[in-house]
């Protein structure tokens, strides 16, 4: 089959492998029909994630047509279509039945890894380094999910693939930031990224009773489609605008009342910060960039709450850390428990409540994803979100 | 009886004696320092079964292939002894196993007797705190021999982590019926520094089937 792959910082081919074989009694083989390149595709590309190794099959927002499955698979069948969320899980141990998915126990094959690494192991995820469990991804035209009598959902509408593939990562993503910053009726919300997953994140956060969200980026289309989705908007790449200012000013003077970063550890700085993380993490005295979750913690306002799901991989200076002490600040985040939100979701999608199809902004075939990595890292081009349609011939 | 505190309305009694010397008299103790010629590595799971169907999973020496690395035969020898094989790159080593003590439900304990292995270790089943799950402690010995160098040289494992990745076998086969592996799946030609890393990710060693008679 033709599947996507890491091969170096930087460097992604679109190559022939062997087909996946079912290799436990929970896997099934899935035909996938649409996948997505995800902003945390990103920071593989960039080489911010240990453990990614050359050949490795890059990829976890997927989804299609069950082609086998195992003997130990029995809500599933050839046929089923199905979305196929990027946390795999096995849905007995202690975290998957308090719906921590994220956490599950049992799914990484390297758990030894991520526990040297880390001092324990979250669930393997698909295509997201040997740590996470090196499980093959799926930018490809097939992927052997494990676990697929826990994962998969089942779509049975005859709803598009657009409008549910993100099932399988960044709406419930967006959707989980929303519901970890605590929202109580009427409060405002400040997001910062306007990537897939703050939009989602905006979205949910009004499904979720806020009066108010405001959306910090710095790209005009992106701006523009918080604004559509009835956000006040801050360009922070603006002169004379400081993010701070701006939320005092929306806010009285308090702050939001919950703040959500969905930026993560590549946060853009235009200021001093950024070349100071720059130089800190050349010396590899630091991994992460953290200038966004500085400011979040400044921003919020006083016993308020940040969500982050934006992704963070190691160590991080200058952290605040006095300041969301003294506020009395409630701080969550994580791996989205995606087993616990698609279904959910589907239904407010089914119900037309929200289109997550809005978000796209290309079409592609495998062949071109190489170079849409590149592209989309360089931001060349106006790219919200790729999708790939692994079995389209190459429009030339 | 102590009066400063009469209110604990979920405490549990404190054993006297924990598992595998974890607790002595109310206080924590670490594992058995390594030395003359002697390792040990003391480790436990939280597992979601229970403490009698963990003891048999665990009892049934002849099933320990299914989720014991590099283990390729066990023959059950008679009621309490076992003979055990190992083989890796075509090396076989081989040893005899009796058990010690046998208390279902709660304990076993063993000792290699003759043979490449020289061994001895215990495995503790008990009702984790507030039931939430078995709690399993393993406390193995070794010394040095052909068994721990068979591990460390062939099977890219030291005796330590290689205890510590069977009990991690042992829980996801008792809490879902198979064991996690990436072994066999697509990936692009590696090439010779990826196959090296591999190997120094433990990803050479074969998951074990998995495939369990209970
Ligand atoms: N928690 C999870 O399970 C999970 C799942 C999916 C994605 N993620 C993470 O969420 C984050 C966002 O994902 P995405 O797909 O939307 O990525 P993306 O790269 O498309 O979007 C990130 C956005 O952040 C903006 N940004 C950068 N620096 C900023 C700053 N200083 N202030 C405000 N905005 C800034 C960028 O302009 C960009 O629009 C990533 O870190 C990704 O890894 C987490
Ligand atoms: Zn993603
Ligand atoms: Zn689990």
């Amino acid at each position: 089959m033709k599947a996507v792959c890491w091969m170096g910082t930087s460097k992604v081919e679109t190559l022939t492998v062997p087909d996946p074989q079912l290799l436990n009694p929970h896997d099934a083989i899935i035909k996938i029909t649409r996948t997505a390149i995800c902003g945390s595709d990103l920071h593989l590309y960039d080489g911010f994630i240990p453990t990614m190794e050359a050949g490795d099959v890059l990829g976890h927002e997927f989804m299609g047509i069950v082609e086998e499955v195992g003997k130990d698979v029995t809500n599933l069948r050839r046929g089923d279509r199905v979305v196929v969320p990027f946390t795999i899980a096995c849905g007995s141990c202690l975290f998957c039945k308090k719906k921590l998915w994220a956490a599950c126990d049992n799914t990484n094959p390297n758990a030894h890894l991520a526990e040297a690494s880390y001092g324990y192991s979250g669930s393997g995820l698909f295509g997201y380094s040997h740590m996470m469990g090196g499980y093959a991804g799926g930018q490809a035209q097939y992927a052997r999910v494990p676990f697929a009598n826990v994962g998969p959902l089942k779509i049975e509408s005859d709803l598009p693939d657009e409008k549910v593939l993100f099932l399988s990562d960044i709406f419930p993503t967006g959707y989980m930031a929303a519901e970890n910053a605590q929202i109580q009726p009427g409060d405002t919300v400040a997001v910062w990224g306007c990537g897939p997953v703050g939009q989602f994140a905006i979205a949910s956060a009004f499904m979720l009773g806020a009066a108010r969200v405001i959306a910090i980026d710095r790209f005009p289309e992106r701006l523009q489609m918080a604004r559509s989705l009835g956000a006040i908007t801050v360009d922070y790449s603006e002169e004379d605008v400081s993010v701070l200012t701006a939320l005092k000013d929306l806010t009285g003077g308090i702050g939001p009342d919950s703040c959500i970063d969905a930026v993560g550890l590549e946060a853009h700085s235009s200021q001093l910060q950024g070349v100071y993380d720059k130089v800190k993490s050349a010396l590899m005295l630091e991994t992460d960039r953290p200038s966004v979750l500085r400011q979040a913690i400044q921003a919020v306002r006083k016993g308020g709450t940040l969500s982050i799901p934006g992704v963070y991989g190691g160590l991080l200076d200058k952290v605040p850390f006095g300041s969301a002490f003294g506020k009395g600040i409630t701080m969550k985040m994580g791996q989205t428990n995606m087993q616990t939100y698609m279904r959910p979701l589907l239904e407010r999608i089914e119900k037309g409540q929200i289109d997550p199809s809005y978000i796209i902004s290309h079409r592609i075939t495998l062949e071109q994803a190489p170079e849409m990595y590149k592209i989309w890292r360089d931001k060349k081009e106006t790219v919200t979100k790729i999708v790939i349609d692994p079995w389209a011939e190459n429009r030339v | 009886m102590a009066t400063m505190l009469n209110e604990k309305p979920n405490a549990e009694e404190l054993p006297s004696t924990g598992a595998a010397g974890m607790i002595l008299d109310g206080r924590y103790l670490p594992p058995p320092e390594d030395k003359d010629g002697k390792i040990w590595i003391r480790t436990s799971a939280l597992i979601q079964a229970e403490p009698q169907n963990l003891y048999e999973l665990w009892r049934n020496v002849e099933a320990a292939p299914s989720w014991q690395e590099q283990i390729t035969q066990v023959i059950a020898t008679g009621e309490r002894t076992s003979h055990w094989a190992m083989e890796s790159d075509g090396k076989t080593i081989e040893w005899d196993a009796e058990i010690l003590a046998d208390e279902p439900g709660k304990r076993i304990a063993w000792h290699s007797i003759g043979g490449d292995a020289d061994t001895a270790g215990e495995v503790i089943f008990e009702v984790a705190p507030g039931g939430h799950g078995t709690m399993v402690t393993v406390l193995q010995e070794f010394r040095m021999g052909k068994l721990t160098s068979a591990w460390e040289t062939i099977v890219g494992r030291n005796p330590k982590q290689a205890v510590i990745e069977n009990l991690r076998h042992f829980k996801a086969l008792a809490e879902t019926g198979e064991i996690p592996t990436i072994q066999g799946q697509p990936n692009y030609d590696r090439g010779m520094i990826g196959k090296l890393k591999a190997s120094t990710y433990g990803e050479t060693v074969p998951t074990p089937s998995g495939t369990n008679s209970l």
